[in-house]
């Protein structure tokens, strides 16, 4: 098969781009590209199979075949060595391919981004120590992806956290970066201690570090799910644990965030389908993490929604898509418990096609985010404004990944919520426990997928319309064509899945099968998948003739440029327009108990007042509010243990004795020292 | 443990195996005591034995309950003596090599380490009174309790039958007890120095169980190494005294990370 010499010349080309890359950006470049396309290939090979979608006549094949068919390729590789007293073992089946194709596209489209983002002109310092943490995140990730062995998923996994550390922490100068690049750290090495516990326990229980589907033979191995939805929901920005994720995605450089948000989240994902597909499930496992979707869901968008920071309000943002993907999941997990039923692959599938969507559509934005912040310097939405007029590509980009997020037709975001709600739907027609469970979900999703459209309509609107409100935003510049190329790619992918998502159909039902051989029930889409991409062929095509009939009367009208509303003002200026704060006010005031907005107010006095100003600040809710008395808390108690070490030698005759007798005192009741 | 278990001790049944044909039940309790008064009765040597051992639980007391270095000294040294002459008890046939052990263990805990240490305290001029962390009396309850536990302790260990009606385990534990309750409770460097050395008779006692398993040269090792010990610290202790103007080992703390 193709796909080992596919895997090895796109390793093979990451090491090169980390040896040869630090001092030569364009071979780095066209290195991580060939490695890109590499990966993508070998994906492709599995997610098609040997017969391929594109040619396979559907209607010809039976149920049987289709079956087969679906369940078909999977590239598996064993090493006669052993690394570490562990033979490699290599497995990339549909589920790890799905995610692989992700990487692919993401370390291409940031490598090529940081080519104009973080180049050696701007960045002298670290220009090149980013690529070489690039091009090793690329492998590490991409290690942890077809890894079928405890060990090896455990090296990749830690080696590609600590690579992304190092590019969260490339502008390491400021402080906020370094805090943010610490708190991940922590943050991520909480997750990796649940993920050691996870594996060392099921390697005990197993007898061996290999992983594969035959583990869901093994009954006992049920309750380390938690484990593992701890582990990987830290990495995934699961809700109560999402601490480490705002901060990191807004002090990242912008290709960083773009991957992080992209991918590292969706490796955490993947951890949790690939283990909620392999062990047995503890009867709760779906929903809990239902659960905990719909309430990352509601309340990533919510603390979005209330966020100044443009790049803040991305990050947040992420923990909602994460939210709708694990609602998607833990539909699917409900349904396996619940005999199988078929509105779990719907979800799943929902699920699966949501993690390529915002892997797209959020990378395009934080890539937009970034042009914004290479052109002026900031991030605030209070400092930007009116940039649509000189940023006119990354303006018309960002708008359209902002149409993608809030799920709207006719692009891919719509088409991956859709089927989410059909799954739910189904679910709750189906009667029964669950059908209590998918009604209140769907609302919640429609709840947060409101939110979504209104937080990006906040977004564009304070960044790109409006008048500028600072100087910088005035002079702001459009990004170079690096910068722009990537973006544009992104968005033509989400374009593309937006308009044929009936092509995608058999990809998805293969990740459905791999997951849950059950599923493999034929290709046919229980989905009207054709009809909705026909509807958003014609959507797309209404709104390109609108736009051109509005262009042309505008044309023909003769274009006048001036102010739209001075509000009875002699010189307004830019600062008169609606804040980040004003937008959201009304749902930050729905949201007060969560959000905790700090306020400082000092009004204007007297009849020529001098001072005045009035600021706003969202605090990270579950960071400073819960985990940071509990990390002080903890302090405190080991700066008390750390008073038993003060160096009296008769202190410490009298701990050794208290050892002793302990230990006595356990074998003289019979216990085992 | 319940009383079954007691009863079934080794040593406890020896007792209940002879001739007088009692068979006890009494609550579990009494055990130690009950064994006392019956190795009381066992061999005149072995109750020789168990009166110089008592004699040394005393001497722990009295190091325990002494305010003034000397007298620590003295109970140390007197305690090394005692326990000196106990080889020689234990042996009907005196051979020569335990003789030596005797004689050397005499010679070095009772007359060259209080010597070595009497000259230290001289050279560096110390302040005879001692400065407990612990005080008097509760190092006095703790020793009295801990040669309490060290008889109950001793009743439920798995000894040979030979030494089961002897004071040797629990005399021991109760010097051994006695040696951290020293070196816990006082501050200055040369009454640490006494607590370890009574530490070491505990130590010694122990080791009078293996007394023919034991070479003549490890024996021998041993005291000289405590001797070169001591010899040190009294050095050491001086040197402490002309460095920092005093002996206070709580003092020394600044070391410590």
């Amino acid at each position: 098969m193709i796909v080992g010499p596919l895997l090895s010349v796109a390793a093979l080309a990451l090491v090169a781009g980390m040896v040869g890359g630090l001092r030569r950006p364009r071979l780095w470049l066209a290195l991580t590209l060939v490695a890109s396309a590499a990966l993508l290939a070998a994906a492709g090979v599995v997610l098609c199979g040997a017969a391929g979608f594109a040619g396979a006549p559907r209607a010809e094949l039976s149920d049987v075949t289709s079956a087969q068919w679906l369940l078909g390729d999977r590239w598996e590789w064993r090493g006669e060595f052993r690394i570490g007293g562990e033979r490699p073992h290599m497995l990339l089946d549909a589920v790890s391919a799905l995610f692989l194709a992700l990487l692919a596209v993401l370390g291409g489209a940031g490598a090529a981004y940081s080519h104009g983002y973080w180049s050696d002109a701007d960045h002298p310092e670290s220009a090149g120590a980013g690529r070489l943490w690039w091009s090793a995140m690329v492998l590490m990730m991409g290690l942890v992806l077809v890894s079928a062995n405890g060990l090896y998923f455990l090296f990749g996994w830690e080696l590609f956290t600590l690579a992304a550390y190092f590019l969260v922490t490339l502008g390491n100068h400021r402080r906020q970066v370094r805090a943010a690049g610490w708190l991940y750290l922590a943050a991520s090495h909480v997750g990796t201690l649940c993920l050691f516990a996870f594996f060392v326990l099921l390697a005990e229980r197993t007898g061996s570090w290999e992983l594969g589907p035959f583990l869901r033979g093994h009954a006992g191995l049920a309750p380390l799910f938690w484990l593992a939805l701890a582990g990987f929901g830290v990495k995934a920005g699961m809700f109560p644990l999402h601490v480490w994720l705002p901060s990191a995605h807004a002090n990242a450089p912008s290709h960083v965030s773009a991957m992080l948000s992209g991918m590292a989240l969706k490796l955490g994902i993947y951890g949790l389908v690939r283990f909620s597909g392999w062990l047995p499930l503890p009867a709760q496992a779906g929903w809990v993490v239902i659960g905990l979707g719909a309430l990352g869901a509601l309340f990533g968008i919510a603390f979005a929604f209330a966020q100044n920071d443009l790049k803040r309000l991305l990050a947040y943002c992420s923990v909602e898509n994460i939210g709708v993907i694990l609602i998607g999941l833990g539909a699917a997990v409900l349904a396996v418990t619940h005999g199988d039923a078929p509105w779990g692959r719907l979800a799943l599938a929902g699920a699966l096609l949501h993690v390529w969507n915002h892997g797209l559509f959020k990378a395009l934005l934080f890539l937009g985010a970034g042009s914004v912040h290479h052109a002026t310097g900031t991030r605030e939405l209070s400092r930007l404004g009116g940039l649509w007029r000189k940023m006119p590509w990354t303006a018309g980009l960002f708008a359209l990944g902002a149409v993608a997020v809030a799920g709207l037709p006719p692009l891919n975001g719509f088409v991956s919520e859709w089927l989410v709600y059909l799954g739910l739907f189904d679910a709750g027609v189906a009667r029964g426990p669950v059908a209590w469970a998918a009604m209140p979900v769907a609302i919640v999703l429609g709840m947060a997928g409101a939110l979504a459209l209104a937080s990006f309509a906040k977004a564009g609107a304070l960044v790109f319309c409006g008048a500028p409100r600072t100087q910088r935003a005035a002079h702001a510049h459009e990004s170079g064509a690096w910068m722009l190329g990537p973006m544009t790619a992104l968005a033509g992918l989400c374009v593309a899945i937006g308009l044929a998502p009936a092509l995608l159909w058999p990809v998805l039902a293969r990740v459905a099968a791999a997951w849950n051989p059950a599923w493999a029930v034929g290709v046919e889409a229980p989905a009207p998948l054709g009809t909705l991409g026909g509807v958003h062929v014609a959507l797309a095509l209404l709104a390109l003739a609108a736009a051109a009939g509005l262009w042309r009367r505008a044309l023909n009208n003769g274009l006048r440029r001036g102010l739209t509303w001075d509000c009875g003002y002699a010189v307004p200026t830019g600062r008169m327009q609606y804040t980040g704060g004003s937008f959201a006010g009304l749902v930050a005031g729905w949201f007060a108990w969560l959000l905790q907005t700090e306020r400082s107010l000092h009004r204007p006095r007297g009849l020529m007042p001098e001072r005045a100003h009035r600021v706003e600040r969202i605090p990270e809710t579950v960071l400073e509010r819960l985990i940071g008395p509990v990390a002080a808390l903890v302090l405190r108690a080991s700066s008390a243990v750390r008073r038993l070490q003060q160096g009296r030698l008769q202190s410490y005759i009298l701990y050794l004795v208290a050892g002793l007798a302990a230990l006595g005192l356990m074998v003289f009741l019979g216990g085992t020292p | 443990m319940r009383i079954a278990d007691w009863a079934a001790d080794d040593g406890y049944r020896i007792f209940a195996d002879e001739p007088t044909g009692l068979v006890y039940s009494p609550p579990a309790i009494f055990y130690p005591l009950l064994t006392t008064r019956y190795s009381l009765l066992l061999p005149p040597m072995t109750g020789t034995l168990n009166l110089l051992i008592g004699l040394s639980m005393g001497l722990n007391l009295m190091a325990l309950g002494s305010s003034r270095i000397p007298s620590l000294i003295r109970a140390m040294s007197v305690q090394g003596v005692v326990l000196g002459i106990m080889p020689l008890l234990m042996e009907h046939h005196i051979v020569w090599p335990v003789a030596l052990v005797a004689l050397a263990t005499v010679a070095v805990k009772g007359a060259i380490i209080p010597r070595l240490l009497q000259r230290a305290m001289r050279a560096a001029n110390i302040d005879r009174d001692m400065e407990p962390l612990i005080g008097f009396i509760p190092s006095l309850l703790l020793g009295a309790g801990g040669t309490i536990v060290a008889m109950a302790l001793a009743r439920s260990l798995p000894l040979l039958p030979e030494h089961a009606g002897s004071l040797l385990v629990p005399g021991a534990l109760a010097s051994v007890l006695t040696g951290f309750v020293l070196l816990i409770g006082r501050t200055k460097a040369i009454s640490q120095v006494c607590g370890y050395l009574i530490l070491e008779n505990g130590i010694y006692l122990f080791g009078l169980l293996l007394i023919h398993a034991t070479p003549l040269l490890v024996e021998a090792g041993i005291l000289l190494d405590l001797t070169v010990g001591v010899f040190v610290i009294g050095i050491i202790v001086d040197h402490i005294q002309r460095a920092f103007d005093s002996l206070d080992t709580s003092k020394l703390t600044v070391l410590r990370e």
